[in-house]
């Protein structure tokens, strides 16, 4: 029974108008007399309806449709008050919870009380109190429910299936088709049809009829309360939408790909070094233009999150009373799901606090993307007060997060991303700056977990602007490979500042801490071969350095020899070598070597404690 | 009696060969037609059983030619025939009453099966 498959899809694209609702409901917030704002979204909560309603899931397409009619008001008064708007927000929160009900199985929650809640404003009662009855499906005009599959070699399977519903109206009433007789003609060609048929037919005769159909290879009438069980032990299994042009390319690139294997099969047997030259050239071709396609795959934008975070903003700024516009740039840059889906809270974090700690009364929040080359930069910045780098500098003193020689000599741009330590903030006294620190540690393990850096720059009056440098994949990554007691390490190239090659007799000594000059700074120089605990190795001149940054400080990383830069897919390794501490995962390279990929980040952690 | 069909189609090969699955499963090809106007004439002469009718034809297409017959014989039996790829075309025609189709190339099972359901529907 394929019942949960479209479970999943309605779900999806339910999600999906559910944001566009909560959108377009910000983009009115501030523009309430924007009819075709309005339109839009009488026509997302009558989709939502819609697909409520066919998959009987009865509360939801309930609050749909009193959604619906009460826009069809405000549509007809062209206008929608402010408390509508609120109201509006509060229903589109419910209708996440009433998705999320149906996500774990459970049944509805009810929702009358909500209902009840609606503004006295525009609409006419009597429609709210009437027309839901109409869409919840009458228990004694159920007909019975028909599913039918085709073979996977008919030709036409869209027209198949209409001539099979216009067949099916020969022996009674469609109550409900999906697809719709209006999708097929529009060339929808599904998987199979559910249909609804009232008639006076019994399941016999019905099949009998329908087995003339050769083309069918499956007919069947699912019972009526078997989709709610079965999809009990259904996980929430991630799906990914993908459209048909992409899995065309897919298809063409197998094909060529299986071409190419030919030619360079035959160039082999033939001994014809050219043609295998020439063969493999193509296959440089395929597998990157095959590379770059799969990645596509995973991208999502950034634009659903753009939608949360105007939400964060709008309800705070009601909540604190504050003036606060929210400006967004760049949204529909693409970026790995799995980056979208770790940030997603980080990011929402740093809005907050902007709106809470960095605006006093009024000001602006901006979130903005670009790219930058292979890596994405998203900035979280407001024009509020900023933070005062004597404060930090002062509660490090206290905190004991720097000796009073380390606080006279650290950079500003060091000392913002003190604020990220844990423990920075959690002492009681929050005021203006220390109250930035709430939570800052979890925000950057989080963009570090990914592979990104987060630097931090403010100045008092000036405003403050957080920026996270993001690979794009978490799969297909650029890497650093360097050498160390004859083993090869790799590191994501987003955490490498620069490599750089120093004589030894630049390389100064403080104590016992060697220390190199690099740009105007003086950087702590560490062996990579002491933190792996390798036999100190012979000295090297000149000196092969990776300058990384690590708990928001630079520092020098030596290596026996920096190797090249390449991109590599990354697994992760599996049970328990994933308990190792500073290898965060694998890839095997052309030569068939197994190179471990270094989490600096847990690295020096690990060196530290 | 013999179930009698009228085959349209603008191909000679095509008809041919419709014509010769028809004629050995014990029908009787009434007549022939090439184009969608001669279509609706012969059926208005002979009033078949059974019409194929392909889609893309010149003068007047399959789609017209459907609906011209259908509005002066709305009982008429209309299967279309059309090239895979041409869904989109398929999709009209059902939507403007052909009872099934035929998607080219086909063997005879399917021709007959087809025309089966459709008789004896």
């Amino acid at each position: 029974m394929d019942i949960a498959k479209f479970k999943e899809m309605f779900l999806n694209e339910a999600t999906e108008h559910l944001e566009i609702m909560v959108n377009i409901l910000l983009q009115l917030d501030s523009n309430p007399d924007d009819p075709e704002g309005i339109d839009a979204l009488f026509r997302e909560a009558h989709s939502i309806k819609g697909m409520a309603a066919t998959m009987e899931y009865g509360e939801t397409a309930r609050l749909a449709h009193h959604l619906e009619d009460r826009l069809d008001g405000c549509r007809q008064a062209q206008r929608i008050s402010g408390v509508e708007i609120d109201w509006l927000l509060e229903a589109t929160d419910l209708l996440g919870l009433l998705l999320s009900d149906i996500r774990s199985d459970q049944a509805e929650r009810n929702v009358d009380r909500f209902i009840v809640s609606t503004p006295k404003e525009q609409v006419a009662d009597a429609t709210v109190v009437d027309e839901p009855r109409e869409i919840v499906p009458d228990s004694s005009k159920k007909g019975v429910l028909i599913q039918l599959k085709l073979h996977d070699t008919v030709a036409a399977p869209g027209p198949r299936f209409l001539v099979l519903l216009k067949r099916l109206t020969d022996f009674g009433t469609i109550l409900k088709s999906t697809p719709s007789k209006e999708d097929l003609l529009q060339g929808e060609a599904p998987v199979q049809l559910l249909v609804r048929l009232e008639t006076d037919l019994e399941q016999e005769e019905l099949c009998q009829q329908l087995e003339k159909y050769s083309e069918l290879k499956d007919i069947s009438f699912p019972p009526e309360d078997e989709p709610a069980k079965k999809q009990k032990k259904q996980p929430t299994g991630k799906t990914v939408r993908i459209s048909t042009e992409l899995l065309d390319h897919f298809i063409n690139l197998a094909g060529e790909l299986i071409t190419n294997r030919y030619q360079l099969q035959n160039a082999l047997k033939k001994r014809d070094w050219n043609e295998l030259d020439d063969g493999v050239g193509q296959m440089v071709r395929l597998v990157k233009n095959l590379h770059h396609q799969v990645l596509q795959v995973r991208m999502v934008s950034l634009e659903s999150l753009a939608g949360r975070l105007s939400r964060t903003v709008h309800d705070l700024s009601r909540n604190s009373e504050k003036e606060i516009t929210f400006e967004t740039d760049g949204m529909d840059i693409e970026l790995d799901r799995a980056i979208v889906e770790e940030l997603t809270d980080p990011l929402i974090h740093m809005v907050r606090n902007a709106v809470d700690h960095g605006i006093d009364q009024a000001g602006t929040v901006t979130v903005k993307a670009w790219r930058e080359r292979d890596q994405v930069l998203v900035e979280v910045a407001d024009n509020g007060c900023g933070i005062d780098p004597e404060k930090i500098r002062q509660r490090a003193l206290t905190v004991g997060l720097l000796s009073s020689l380390q606080a006279k000599s650290i950079r500003n741009y060091d000392l913002f991303q003190l604020i990220c330590q844990p423990g920075f903030s959690t002492v009681e006294e929050v005021n203006e700056t220390s109250g930035r620190g709430v939570g800052m540690d979890v925000v950057k393990t989080a963009v570090e977990h990914v592979g990104g850096i987060l630097s931090i720059d403010s100045s008092p009056g000036a405003g403050t602007r957080f920026i996270l440098k993001l690979p794009l994949s978490l799969a297909i990554i650029r890497v650093l490979i360097v050498e160390s007691d004859g083993t090869r390490m790799a590191m994501p190239i987003t955490r490498v500042v620069q490599t750089v090659e120093i004589a030894a007799a630049d390389v100064q000594s403080s104590g016992k801490q060697l220390m190199i000059h690099y740009l105007d700074e003086l950087l702590p120089l560490l062996s990579l071969r002491k933190i792996l605990r390798r036999p100190k190795g012979d000295p090297h001149d000149p000196v092969s350095v990776v300058i990384t940054e690590v708990l928001g400080r630079k520092v020098g990383l030596v290596v026996d020899r920096l190797i090249r830069q390449q991109e590599v897919f990354v697994q992760r390794l599996p049970e328990p070598f994933d308990q190792i501490r500073g290898c965060s995962g694998g890839t095997i390279l052309g030569s068939g070597e197994i190179v471990f990929l270094l989490d600096l980040q847990s690295l020096f952690e690990r060196r530290r404690s | 009696m013999a179930k009698r069909v009228l085959i349209v189609d603008d191909a000679l090969f095509m008809r041919t060969m419709l014509g010769d699955i028809f004629t050995e499963a014990g029908w009787q090809v009434v007549s022939e037609a090439e184009d969608g106007k001669a279509a609706i004439n012969e059926y208005r002469i002979h009033q078949p059983d059974l019409v194929t009718m392909d889609i893309v034809m010149p003068e007047m297409g399959g789609i017209e030619a459907l609906k011209g017959i259908l509005s002066e014989f709305p009982e008429a039996n209309i299967v279309v025939c059309s090239a895979l790829g041409q869904k989109k075309l398929i999709l009209d025609a059902i939507n403007a009453g052909a009872l099934d189709f035929i998607v080219k190339p086909f063997q005879s099972r399917q021709v007959l099966e087809v025309v089966d359901r459709v008789i004896s529907g």
